[in-house]
């Protein structure tokens, strides 16, 4: 085994292997194991009730525009399936490492060389990106690619905030939270009003939970998070969310100030070169070097507080939400704004497996995001693991009929609960199917 | 004031004005129906080159960074439109519903105006998306001054189904309300009617996160309903162009309109500099000048030139028209040119392969025609090929080389930043207006959107072209092209110019009459530069 992580390695330097308890995942197998999980484990059935939606609108399946990268990176769009039985027999066919989803167009996307004036996307999920490597200028645990259950919190609270703020501000109800397999979340928001956004709504939507700009300062850019005279009931309510995790997350876990780097980047974020050169020259005099964040933190507070009864400083006028916008600043969701506008980005489907982690797309629940830890999410390898020993214990699988067996076959295993997420997502969403087709 | 309205029959007014009246009986109206006037040609391309001038403006006062309808923005605005002599679109965007016939005819100018230049911007994505913000700004500031009653009304007439809330709906979310509602105070929240729409009415709105948003629904008061309003007007411009878009080739069936829609996005509406009226410059002094007056994309062409004694045909041509521009003589430009290329090749090469082009160039030989120097647009939108040296360098060349090259200029790393600034972010001509700043001490920066504009700019600024013009023939700057019309159009679309070839022989005899004051305005040129520099 070491030698073949070496191996490994050596082929795929950025990739990191995580340490799980089963069989280590192996790139090099995942050719041979994919037939397998995409004939026992992969949940066709659900997957195909999620993206026909009840068949409420013409086409809304078979003109969907799947990709598929192969083995060897070969990259094939503008596939689409006539049914069911089609998508699933071309998946165990083709063994895609990764799928994604596209919108539907307005015709089957594989005639795209014979459609006079293109293909024109009709309808999409919105869909929404995180990536943990936006997070790097905040994060010390970790960089890149890795993740760990430290950095995973600002995930938690990127998942909460965003959530909450579809739900009560636009009203939307059926939303899918999956984890990417690797160090990042994607949201599928599936309201029929959400999937029917033009270009100019989808990039309203983004901006309205996209607060944060960057502004440069000395060649770094630092995020800012302006709360303006009145706070908008959006920025108040993250806010809320966010605040009780600060000290824990920033200041506990990151030690984010807990340097000289990262006090200049606190020093970063006020956006007044006066108050913030009063305020570097306040934190040298009182705290040493290296001084733990909280202690910084600690001083931060303290000096713009008496600063704010000072009533010709900007501390008092222009900054005087400085605390505030700092911890927004910090731990607002940090969004792959492009993502969200394009009516035409490709997603990855939930349930591909990560090809450098080896680990499932697995949907979460945002109410239990929190418990939710992407370093135990079970990797393709493990997965077979487990269904081979269950398997060998009840020695079912042999004797049962096929079809049978293999509706249950991920009930076996680890991806268990992934699924029943999904499957609740879609009662919801099917649901509102019959309330609509009831309502004509 | 450019009203033909004086050469139509007395006794046809009053019932003309009538009918327009009810044809265009608002300001502020939303372009659902196309127009079916009978247009002449001339008009055609008079309200074309109107509107665009109009759009003009909008768009530099958004490139300055103005934010739209602010007091900044509308003094720029408002003193720009009077100095395009377009005061009448002004009292579009000002008065009321009032009736005064000019006004009525604004209106029909406005709305024809526009439905043309749809023809001309439908025709690519880039052009759409810049015509449709242009025209939403005009949209805002015209909407931004009805009152109430005139905004009521425009609602009924255009069938905007809206009502206000009632004050138990509006109490129920008055929370909301006072804290999400942007740019009101509380008490004024109170007083206001708030409509409860769709949020996708008001996209604009959500996207700055600027009311209240509960369920899908925004909370728009009265104030912002022009959020809703331009919604709509925006959707119809876009499905408008469109509906151009399909239509558009059979309106090019007619050649005589569809050069001139292609041509018009192109097209320069500023001053003309085809011909210098005012100042003689002796190719001598160009050294000097490339330091002092020329912008970054000529100075580098003149270098170029003294360096490699060569210089390909996109080079000759922007760098050899802004020579004519900044006025430069047919003579002076052939000595020029020779001088230089002839320590390359033999003068009989020369005579052979690029005399003709200079002749050309001033329309001395072949199609006759005077081109006009190059505007900003079009120098941005050269692709310069490597060993090239035009197109705009802000654009072309690669940061760290600009970098560089500002720097072996003379310019401080703080200043080559402040024009980085801007380059970085794609605003050309406003590094362009910063380098221009920072190189000569001045207080503003001028708009760059012609090199000739510069080096006038510029020259005025060092007292060189004030100086001259107050003892020389011409009027002392800035003037503006005489509103649009008839021919002189065209030329400005097609750079045909033969009708102003009059006037080169002109400036060439006063350059020869005055050999002497050249030469005196030359020592003048070197003593300030040398000050300057």
């Amino acid at each position: 085994m070491p030698e073949e992580i070496v191996d490994q390695e050596n082929q795929a330097p950025q990739q990191q292997v995580q340490a799980t308890a089963v069989p280590e995942y192996n790139r090099e197998m995942l050719m041979d194991m994919l037939p397998v999980y995409y004939r026992r484990l992969f949940p066709h059935m659900p997957f195909y009730r999620w993206l026909s939606y009840g068949l409420t609108e013409d086409g809304i399946f078979c003109n969907r525009e799947i990709s598929f990268t192969l083995h060897d990176d070969i990259y094939l769009r503008y596939l689409c399936f006539e049914s069911q039985a089609e998508f699933e027999k071309e998946i165990c066919l083709k063994l895609p490492v990764k799928m994604d989803i596209g919108p539907v167009m307005h015709t089957r996307p594989k005639n795209i060389r014979t459609v006079p004036g293109g293909l024109n996307p009709v309808q999409r999920e919105l869909v929404f990106d995180i990536d943990m490597t936006d997070y790097d200028p905040v994060r010390t645990c970790c960089s890149e690619a890795e993740v760990c259950q430290k950095c995973w919190k600002f995930m938690v609270l990127a998942a909460r905030i965003l959530d909450v703020a579809l739900r009560e501000d636009f009203g939307f109800e059926h939303i899918l939270w999956v984890f990417s397999g690797r160090r990042g979340i994607h949201c599928w928001v599936c309201d029929h009003q959400a999937r029917h956004l033009d270009g100019r709504g989808r990039y309203a939507v983004a901006e309205y939970l996209n607060p944060i700009s960057y502004v440069s300062f000395g060649g770094k850019n630092s995020p800012r998070c302006p709360m303006g005279d009145r706070t908008h009931h959006s920025l108040k309510r993250a806010l809320k969310i966010a605040e009780p995790l600060f000290e824990e997350i920033i200041l506990e876990d990151q030690n984010l100030f807990g340097t000289p780097k990262g006090v200049t980047k606190l020093l970063q974020m006020i956006p007044d070169d006066a108050a913030r050169g009063e305020l570097e020259s306040y934190l040298q005099k009182s705290l040493e070097d290296g001084a733990h964040s909280r202690l910084v933190w600690e001083s931060f507070l303290k000096y713009s507080n008496s600063m704010k009864t000072a009533t010709a400083s900007a501390w008092s006028r222009k900054l005087k939400n400085i605390v505030q916008e700092v911890q927004l600043g910090l731990l607002y969701p940090r969004l792959d704004i492009n993502v969200t506008r394009g009516f035409n980005h490709l997603l990855k489907a939930p349930f591909c497996i990560h090809p450098s982690t080896g680990k499932v797309c697995v949907p979460f629940s945002v109410s239990a995001v929190a418990k939710f830890d992407p370093t135990t999410v079970p990797t393709i390898t493990q997965l077979l693991h487990e269904i081979n020993a269950f398997d060998d214990k009840s020695k079912s699988y042999m004797e049962a009929p096929e079809d049978k067996s293999r509706i249950k076959d991920h009930k076996k295993t680890s991806m268990f609960k992934g699924v029943v997420v999904f499957e609740e997502f879609l009662r919801k969403l099917e649901r509102s199917h019959k309330a609509a087709s009831l309502q004509f | 004031m450019e009203f033909h309205l004086k050469k139509r029959p007395r006794h046809d007014v009053k019932v003309e004005v009538v009918s327009l009246e009810s044809k265009y009986p608002h300001n502020v109206m939303l372009y659902h129906y196309p127009p079916t006037d009978d247009v002449h040609i001339e008009e055609f391309e008079e309200l074309a080159l109107e509107r665009l001038r109009l759009l003009r403006v909008l768009d530099r006062a958004f490139t300055k960074n103005l934010r739209l309808l602010s007091d900044e923005w509308k003094e720029y605005v408002n003193a720009e439109l009077t100095r395009e002599g377009l005061r009448s679109y002004l009292r579009l965007c000002s008065a009321g519903g009032s009736k005064h016939e000019s006004d009525i005819q604004t209106r029909r100018r406005d709305y024809l105006s526009h439905f043309i230049l749809r023809l001309a911007y439908c025709r690519s994505e880039d052009l759409t998306r810049w015509f449709v913000a242009r025209e939403m700004e005009l949209f805002r500031y015209k909407f931004a001054a009805l009152s109430s009653s005139e905004v009521k009304q425009f609602l009924e007439s255009n069938g905007f189904e809206i009502h206000p809330l009632t004050e138990a709906q509006k109490d129920e979310v008055k929370d909301g309300l006072y804290e999400s509602t942007a740019g009101q105070s509380v008490s004024k929240i109170e007083l206001l009617d708030f409509y409860k729409v769709p949020f996708t009415d008001v996209l604009d709105l959500v996207r700055g996160r600027r009311c209240y948003l509960k369920a899908g629904f925004a909370y728009v008061n009265t104030l912002d309903l022009v959020s809703i309003v331009g919604t709509r007007q925006q959707e119809e411009i876009e499905q408008g162009l469109q509906a151009a878009k399909g239509l558009v080739e059979e309106v090019e069936g007619d050649e005589r309109i569809s050069r001139m829609l292609k041509a018009l996005h192109n097209s320069y509406t500023g001053k003309d500099y085809t011909v210098c009226r005012d100042a003689a410059i002796p190719i001598e002094s160009l050294d000097q000048l490339s330091k002092t007056s020329m912008p970054l994309c000529m100075r580098m062409c003149h270098e170029h030139i003294r360096a490699q004694h060569h210089v390909k045909h996109g080079g000759r041509m922007q760098y050899g028209l802004f020579l004519k521009g900044i006025g430069v003589t047919l003579e002076d430009s052939l000595r020029f040119w020779r001088e230089e290329f002839t320590k390359k090749m033999d003068a009989d090469k020369f005579a052979r392969s690029y005399e003709y082009n200079i002749y050309h160039n001033y329309g001395k030989k072949g199609s006759m025609v005077n081109y006009t120097p190059y505007s900003c647009a079009k120098i941005i939108k050269e692709m310069a090929a490597p060993g090239d040296c035009h197109g705009c360098p802000y654009k072309s060349m690669d940061p760290s080389s600009l970098k560089t090259k500002m720097a072996s200029y003379g310019l401080s790393a703080s200043a080559i930043d402040e024009v980085m600034f801007f380059v970085s972010r794609g605003h050309y001509q406003i590094g362009c207006g910063k380098y221009f700043q920072l190189t000569h001490s001045a207080s503003v920066e001028p708009t760059i959107n012609h090199p000739n504009h510069y080096f006038e700019e510029s020259q005025i600024l060092m007292g060189n072209r004030q100086k001259r013009t107050t003892n020389g023939p011409a009027p002392p700057k800035a003037r503006v092209r005489p509103d649009i019309k008839g021919c002189a159009d065209r030329s400005m679309l097609m750079g045909d110019d033969d009708d102003e070839l009059w006037r080169i022989a002109e400036t060439q005899e006063r350059a020869m009459q005055s050999q002497k004051a050249i030469s005196e305005a030359f020592d003048d040129d070197l003593d300030l530069t040398e000050i300057e520099y």
